[in-house]
């Protein structure tokens, strides 16, 4: 393979080049995106706050079964409902929650499913959503 | 008309020398006011056009657009503890920021600005020798670096001053010597051919295009006097941590800074006087500052532009680059306009 010498250039030439580089920057448009006053776009199917319908969820535990992290664990919240006997509802941990849908996709009632939301942080020290903080929607979630 | 006059007709009632002193004194502080927003407002425009050229939008949260930002940096600084360091020199390690802080807003004075509609002319200082005192004055700044880097007792800032000495003595004569030929085509046209204002008034066509080797070779060395990329020995930010300034803090740093920003301003203002033309153009007697100001604006631009883009260079490669091209260039530049002046009369 034959290397290509850098042939001599006039000086001073490469400098202006450089410059004209540099001023053609200034003006185009800044990639800052002012994230409170303004949001980045998302995607339609952008997903990533998980919610549950509690009303439809039956307690089946296949969502704790398939999650690959071990993010959703099942806890007993006592509340009156005809298809969930054992009152077993899933906790959600998005500390370790990747976003995988798996649980979307095996729920059988249609229970637990995934949304646009993403402003989820928080001051408590932990990101474990409780059933009744998963039915609600974001704003009215204790931080 | 002039800034002065109606100054001194404002307080022509106290007698003769009373109303001069009054006179200067008010017009120095005007000077100084305006001066220093001025720089403030250069330092919002590179820090804005920095913020472009990498594609952020830079300062925008104090006031509108970030406009606040710099008055607030400035009380900021103000506010600040000072630190000494223990072994200083004191007195030298005092004066080094006030001593660049006045000679800078003393070559502001030495300049004619043009006249604007009502104002008349404005100017504080009129000398006859205008540029030799201008480029006196401008040979103090060094001084107090030097004088910081010294007695800072601490030996980035030592190695900062003896580069920053070692750059301002390889390119002081070539920039010299540009302005003298800038001289010998004035001497031709103008009696007072030291005068800035009749130097500025001489330029039918602007000395830029009749020597474009002086325009160069002058404003290389006005960035290597402002000491920004690609001519920052001084500072050297990635090896000495800070150059001179090292061990400066609050607003003695702040001054270094003014310093820094207020030579660029200055030097802008100095191109546009002696080689774009300054203030000439139609209707001169009401729009000279106008001029005078865009044009300083368009070399701020470049300037900015060039120190965003240069790495800086090495100091034995700088010193080379002042004696062996730029003071040949200037040789021959001044040859030209000898010649120019003598042989074809222009």
């Amino acid at each position: 393979m034959e290397v290509k010498e850098p042939g001599r250039k006039i000086p001073l030439v490469g400098s202006l080049e450089g410059i004209m580089t540099v001023f053609k920057h200034s003006l185009m448009k800044p990639v800052t995106v002012q994230y409170p006053e303004e949001k980045e776009y998302t995607p339609d199917r952008f997903r990533f706050r998980i919610f549950l319908k509690l009303d439809d969820c039956v307690g089946c535990t296949l969502c704790e079964q398939v999650c690959p992290n071990k993010s959703i664990k099942m806890e007993t919240v006592k509340r009156e409902n005809p298809r969930n006997k054992r009152m077993i509802y899933p906790d959600v941990n998005f500390g370790t929650c990747t976003v995988c849908r798996n649980c979307e996709e095996i729920c059988p009632t249609d229970a637990i499913y995934l949304t646009h939301v993403f402003e989820t942080s928080r001051t408590k020290n932990s990101f474990l959503y409780s059933p009744e903080e998963l039915s609600k929607p974001e704003d009215e979630v204790v931080k | 008309m002039s800034l002065l006059s109606r100054t001194y007709s404002i307080f022509s009632i106290l007698g003769y020398y009373a109303s001069t002193f009054i006179t200067y004194l008010i017009d120095s502080i005007i000077l100084l006011l305006v001066a220093a927003v001025a720089i403030i407002l250069t330092i919002y425009f590179f820090r804005k056009y920095m913020a472009r050229v990498q594609l952020r939008i830079g300062p925008n949260r104090v006031g509108k657009y970030g406009t606040l930002q710099l008055i607030a940096d400035a009380l900021k600084l103000m506010g600040k503890e000072s630190i000494l360091p223990r072994l200083r020199d004191d007195l030298p390690y005092k004066v080094a920021p006030i001593l660049v802080f006045t000679g800078l807003m003393i070559a502001f004075s030495l300049l004619p600005y043009g006249s604007f509609f009502w104002i008349g002319d404005v100017f504080i200082s009129n000398s006859g020798v205008g540029i030799i005192l201008l480029f006196a004055v401008l040979a103090i700044m060094p001084i107090g670096e030097l004088l910081a880097g010294i007695s800072s007792h601490n030996k980035y800032s030592l190695t900062g001053a003896l580069r920053s000495v070692a750059k301002d003595i390889s390119f002081e004569v070539p920039m010299m010597i540009s302005v003298l030929a800038i001289v010998v085509m004035a001497s031709a046209r103008t009696p007072e051919s030291l005068n800035i204002a009749s130097v500025v008034s001489s330029e039918i066509l602007p000395y830029g295009i009749l020597q474009p080797l002086g325009l160069f070779v002058f404003y290389i060395g006005m960035i290597a006097r402002a000491s920004y990329s690609p001519f920052d020995m001084g500072e050297s930010e990635s090896e000495l941590v800070s150059g001179y300034s090292t061990e400066y803090s609050g607003m003695r740093f702040g001054l270094f800074y003014v310093g820094m920003f207020g030579t660029i301003l200055l030097g802008s203002f100095i191109v546009s006087l002696f080689y774009l033309g300054g203030y000439n153009g139609p209707y001169q007697w009401n729009l000279g500052l106008i001029y005078l100001l865009i044009k300083a604006v368009v070399v701020i631009v470049i300037s900015f532009t060039v120190w965003l883009t240069m790495p800086r260079i090495r100091i034995d490669k700088f010193v080379n680059l002042g004696w062996k091209y730029l003071f040949p260039i200037s040789v021959i530049n001044l040859i030209l306009a000898g010649f120019l002046t003598l042989y074809l009369g222009w």
